[in-house]
């Protein structure tokens, strides 16, 4: 081989703490290297020109470039190479940056270790050969897991840009969070009718198909080429044919059926749509509470039904669907904020959630519209909120700020004052965070222009007094004292989690999580919408905590990503993959046992049982090369001989 | 700093491309200093990082091996830390045996966010090498070849099989013979004293057969190649568990193989007989009693009681019955439940790093590199295909050299690792009696200690260990580097 070898000085970055020059100069003595040099700054493009200059006029068929992180720069040094007429993987990367000169002193030391790194990278590139990549077909289709607005938004973008959508949601009506919200910070805009044109253009588009009530059960695949199975739960009511006119809702004698979608601030009927702007309007029946599917007798929804859409006798069903890309979009759920005993632990009726405040707030709410609390149905004169209830508390293992609980306090302030004039209102925070577009004023408002009283501290404990009314105690952090607050309502923001099932969706998506179930992006700050397996990207507060502006932002840059991805006829696969050397295959079956992508089937060779890597499954983790005995299967570019030769490279006594 | 100071130590670093090699980086980003010693290889994934690679770091020359990647639940690959955490602690637990420090190795978890993390555990783990010093190198021991006697206590009486039912087996192999294409058991050899392998086509085959503690081979190491085809084989207890953990691994199909069993009372230490017995030109008798043998060469006779002269794996052998079997004759004496030490191993755990370290100096000198260890395992199942005898991969050179030798048995043993039943065959085979054996019982026993009492070969249904993985595992307790 002739190797070229380039020991970047990155201006001072690495020039400064180790002699380039020299551990150029070493280089040279390194087995097959037929030129070494030490450009100034490599990456630039004199420097990449020169890097294809060499190749021509040394005959180079092989470049280690010794600068920064490969994880930096290996693809625009692969181009490079490229360029010049070699294959991109006879080229190596030794990083003397991030690894030796920045983290290191002592410049003779950190010569003799990047010479060291730089013989690695010989050695390696020694074993290297060339390898190809494969194109594949793209499914130009996309499947949207969640109808929250970020899922919502990632849909209409992705159907507006031509991509036929399958958008799969849990509950029976789309909207999210978003759809229980009564106003919207920082303008008080009305929530349903700022979404609600939202939905019916997801009803409405041609391209969009829409599974409510239903969930992703299995996914299989890679990039381009997924299938999903969706299992739809029974709803027992032919959708095909209801028309969602309500009869049956009105009729229905189970009038004591929880209700859910109003957060349990009151009941509903066993056959029941959601609210009136649901989409799909369709009805569904509870089964728990419905009299004929417990108890065998009623049927009165069935007699009243003008399309006779009920079917009691409706199973569950799964569906297949094949797309090339998934947008994850699944939202948060409140945390069960009864492990604080010390506010009641959800044993007083009148200390509620804010997002049941938001029910009690909405017109198409169990109260319709008129602020009443739970106990005895009166109209409350003092209300007290408090923030971070399991937000930024390292006590219940919820360390993270739920991002948006600031704004909507302040909100919910403004609103208490809206529907009760008179009304008193307290909010006890811990900070206010409020860093967005017109946030801050808000905040101002709340408590300048409507009289909301902020108290900095913690509420230590919630009891009744006995006449019908709460003791809010707490501190007053500012001002050094205790406060006691005689409440008729306590409003608590309780802090969020991600959604019920994220953590075991994630497994099929095969994508991370962090500590608390979030899904992790590619990179915090620049892949923000990606994730590590291709062709899946996140949309929402599945990713993290945001607020409606955010999620919305990121659903657009969700359907951004997939129909850049899809603005190609044909994607190519990465050839560093394993492959197996069928002669020393005995059948074992412990790579097939062992691969967590099931990359690996058996095939039949001359009567022969042999193992066989399916190119396009194999995510290139080196699981089984590493699992089989006989060294018969080797992922390319980190074979055992590769990595053997590094090995060797830095232990030779 | 005081770890920079001084003379740099050779340590070598596996860091996942996604998380700890990208942790390293944010640590160089944020300028976190750090001590020089490391070098570090990029590899995909830590279940990459076949423990071989750490082991080849420390034989040849390297001062301390640290592996590091995504925190569980984190990988990119969904699974492969989850592998790798099983397979490498199974590796920290070996090192000892072959009179390696275990401080000497490390794998943890560093995200690519963690740079901070990463400049700690490079510190702490540079210190605590320092503190170990140079590793010393194996050729640097003097050769210890005494070896002191070992411990034989048996879980139950061992005897020379003499009650055992052999006219019935035979009949029943008789039977079933027109069925088979070949029944595996033993005959006699060059003499009364010695059994080989029989292999019983024709009716008249089956006389041949023979009982007793001279039928030392694993009749099972011969199954794979009659894979295909209908095939029955007699075993003893620890044969029988070699037939499992083939059926386990898909190397033989249930259907084809009979199985015919005997309650084995032990078989002798023919290493050890051969030695009392001397240079004998022939074997006039050989007479059993219920405890023992009466061997008489030349004219004289030498009694070897079982309970002395057995082979070291049958003193703790828990399974002298088959676990799996068709046919079966004959009942065995009870057997006391308890964990014991094989004695090649307790002879091992007696000894100081430094002894074990010129222990295997001394032993492996006298290795042949005749591979008869390998030959003789029902479980190397590669055949032709042993990474010893390879370029593609070049696990090893042809030097002969005592490093390369023991580099041999540590990969026959990691290939091993939650699979071999302890049989004994490699040690067995062994034509200058070295005790291998010890190597594969230390990793049995960190399997068995790990995964809840798992031995190899008792159910054909069971996953081996190292093939799958825990989200938490109870009794792997990782280094922190708090």
């Amino acid at each position: 081989m002739r190797i070229g070898v380039f020991v970047c000085h990155c201006g001072s970055n690495i020039g400064g703490t180790v002699d380039c020059a020299r551990v150029a100069a070493l280089a040279r003595d390194f087995p097959d290297v037929a030129y070494a040099t030490d450009p100034m700054y490599t990456c630039a493009e004199p420097g990449q020109a020169a890097i294809e200059e060499a190749i021509h006029e040394y005959r180079l068929d092989g470049v280690v470039v010794a600068s920064c992180s490969p994880r930096m720069h290996e693809p625009t040094f692969r181009r490079t190479v490229e360029r010049a007429g070699l294959n991109r993987y006879m080229f190596e990367m030794a990083n003397i940056r991030e690894h030796v000169s920045w983290i290191g002193k002592d410049k003779e030391a950190n010569t003799n270790k990047a010479a060291e790194l730089v013989r690695l990278a010989v050695e390696k590139l020694r074993h290297n050969l060339p390898l190809a990549a494969s194109q594949f077909d793209v499914n130009k289709r996309v499947l949207v897991i969640g109808g929250g607005v970020a899922g919502i938004q990632a849909a209409l973008d992705c159907a507006e840009g031509g991509i036929p959508v399958v958008l799969v949601e849990r509950e029976a009506t789309i909207g999210g969070k978003m759809a229980k919200l009564d106003k919207t910070f920082p303008t008080v805009d009305c929530s349903a009718c700022i979404l609600g044109p939202k939905m019916v253009d997801v009803a409405q588009h041609p391209k969009i198909t829409l599974y409510a009530c239903a969930e992703v059960e299995e996914i299989s695949g890679y990039v381009g080429n997924f299938t999903v199975k969706i299992r739809k739960r029974a709803t027992y009511v032919d959708w095909s044919k209801c028309t969602g006119c309500g009869a049956c809702t009105e009729k229905c004698p189970a009038k004591k059926t929880p209700d859910a979608f109003n957060e349990h601030t009151g009941t509903t009927t066993a056959i029941n749509i959601a609210f009136p702007q649901a989409i799909p309007k369709k009805a569904v029946i509870n089964a728990q509470y419905c009299r004929q599917l417990t108890k065998g007798k009623c049927g009165v929804c069935a007699k009243v039904c003008p399309t006779g859409a009920i079917n009691y006798a409706m199973q569950e069903e799964i569906v297949s669907e094949n797309v090339g890309a998934i947008v994850a979009a699944t939202g948060y759920d409140l945390m069960d904020w009864r492990v604080y005993q010390e506010y009641g632990g959800g044993v007083y009726p009148d200390v509620i959630t804010s997002l049941q405040y938001e029910r009690l707030l909405s017109a198409s709410g169990p109260t319709g519209g008129h602020v009443l609390r739970p106990s005895d149905g009166k109209e409350p004169q003092t209300v007290v909120f408090v923030q971070c209830v399991g937000s930024r508390d390292r006590s219940i293992g919820r360390p993270y700020c739920s991002g948006f609980c600031c704004m909507y306090t302040a909100k919910q302030a403004i609103l208490t004052k809206d529907h009760i004039p008179g009304a008193q209102t307290f909010v006890f925070y811990m900070d206010i965070r409020a860093p967005g577009k017109m946030y801050d004023e808000f905040v101002r408002r709340a408590s300048e222009e409507y009289g909301t009283e902020y108290i900095r501290g913690r509420v230590s404990q919630i009891y009744p007094d006995g006449q019908g009314r709460l003791v809010v105690k707490g501190a007053d952090t500012l001002l050094g004292e205790q406060v006691e607050i005689k409440a008729d309502l306590v409003v608590l923001a309780v802090g969020i989690e991600a959604s019920k099932g994220a953590v075991n969706l994630a497994e099929k998506l095969r994508i991370s999580y962090d500590n608390h179930g979030f899904f992790m992006e590619s990179h915090v700050k620049l892949r923000p919408v990606e994730t590590n397996t291709a062709g899946v990207f996140l949309a929402g507060v599945c990713q993290g905590a945001k607020d409606i502006p955010a999620s919305v932002a990121q659903g657009s840059a969700a359907a951004a990503k997939v129909l850049t991805l899809f603005a190609r006829d044909k994607l190519e696969s990465d050839p560093q993959i394993a492959q197996v050397d069928i002669r020393r295959c005995v059948a074992c079956g412990k790579c097939l046992r062992c691969c967590p992508f099931g990359a690996i089937k058996e095939t039949e060779f001359r009567g022969e049982t042999k193992a066989q890597v399916i190119a396009t499954v194999c995510q290139g983790c080196g699981l089984c090369t590493s699992t089989c005995p006989q060294g018969a299967i080797q992922l390319q570019h980190a074979t055992d001989n590769q990595i053997l030769a590094e090995v060797n490279a830095l232990c030779q006594c | 700093m005081s770890v920079l100071d001084g003379k740099e130590l050779r340590i070598v670093g596996f860091l996942c491309n996604w998380c700890s090699y990208g942790g390293a980086d944010t640590a160089g980003v944020a300028r976190a200093t750090q001590p020089t010693d490391l070098r570090i290889i990029r590899v995909p994934c830590s279940g990459r990082v076949d423990p071989l690679f750490v082991l080849k770091a420390l034989f040849n020359g390297a001062d301390g091996v640290l592996v590091s990647g995504c925190h569980p639940r984190d990988c990119h690959y969904a699974a492969g830390n989850f592998y790798a955490r099983r397979r490498l602690e199974i590796l920290k637990r070996f090192l000892p045996v072959l009179g390696i420090d275990e401080r000497r190795f490390a794998y943890t978890w560093v995200s690519a966010a963690e740079g901070q993390r990463w400049q700690h555990v490079v510190t702490a783990f540079t210190r605590q090498i320092h503190e170990l010093g140079p590793a010393p190198r194996l050729e640097d021991a003097e050769p210890l070849l005494k070896v002191a006697d070992m411990a034989l206590t048996a879980l139950r009486p061992l005897g020379s099989g003499q009650s055992a039912a052999l006219d019935e087996l035979k009949a029943a192999i008789r039977s079933k013979l027109p069925e088979l294409d070949c029944v595996i058991g033993w005959q006699q050899g060059r003499d009364a004293a010695h059994h080989v392998p029989l292999f019983m086509r024709k009716p008249e085959d089956v006389d041949k057969l023979v009982w007793g503690p001279f039928n030392v081979n694993n009749p099972a190491v011969y199954l794979p190649s009659f894979k295909g085809k209908k095939v029955g084989v007699v075993v003893k207890g620890c044969d029988a568990r070699s037939v499992v953990e083939l059926l386990q691994e898909n190397l033989i199909r249930r259907e084809d193989v009979t199985i015919f069993s005997m309650p084995c009372e032990g078989t002798l230490d023919m290493g050890r007989v051969d030695q009392a017995l001397g240079r004998y030109t022939a074997i006039d008798q050989v007479a059993y009693d219920e405890a023992g043998v009466t061997i008489t060469a030349d004219g004289r006779a030498q009694r070897f009681c079982m309970a002395d002269w057995a082979q070291g794996k049958c003193y703790g052998c828990a399974t002298p019955s088959a676990v799996l079997t068709d046919e079966s004759f004959g009942a065995s004496a009870p057997v006391e439940a308890k964990a014991t030490t094989p004695p090649e191993l307790a002879m091992l755990d007696a000894m100081s790093l430094e002894e074990r370290r010129a222990f295997w100096r001394g032993q492996m000198e006298r290795c042949l590199r005749c591979y008869a260890c390998r030959n003789a395992c029902p479980l190397c199942v590669c055949r032709d295909y042993c990474v010893s005898d390879s370029r593609d991969p070049h696990w090893m050179t042809q030097e002969d050299t005592v490093k390369e030798k023991l580099f041999f048995q540590t990969i026959h043993a990691l290939h091993l690792a939650g699979r071999c039943t302890g049989c004994g065959e490699c040690q067995r085979a062994c034509p200058v009696g070295i005790p291998i054996l010890a190597l594969r019982q230390q990793i049995s026993r960190a399997v068995g200690e790990l995964f809840n009492g798992y031995a190899a070969g008792m159910n054909p249904q069971d996953v081996p260990p190292l093939l799958g993985y825990a989200v938490v595992e109870e009794n792997i307790q990782e280094q922190d580097w708090k």
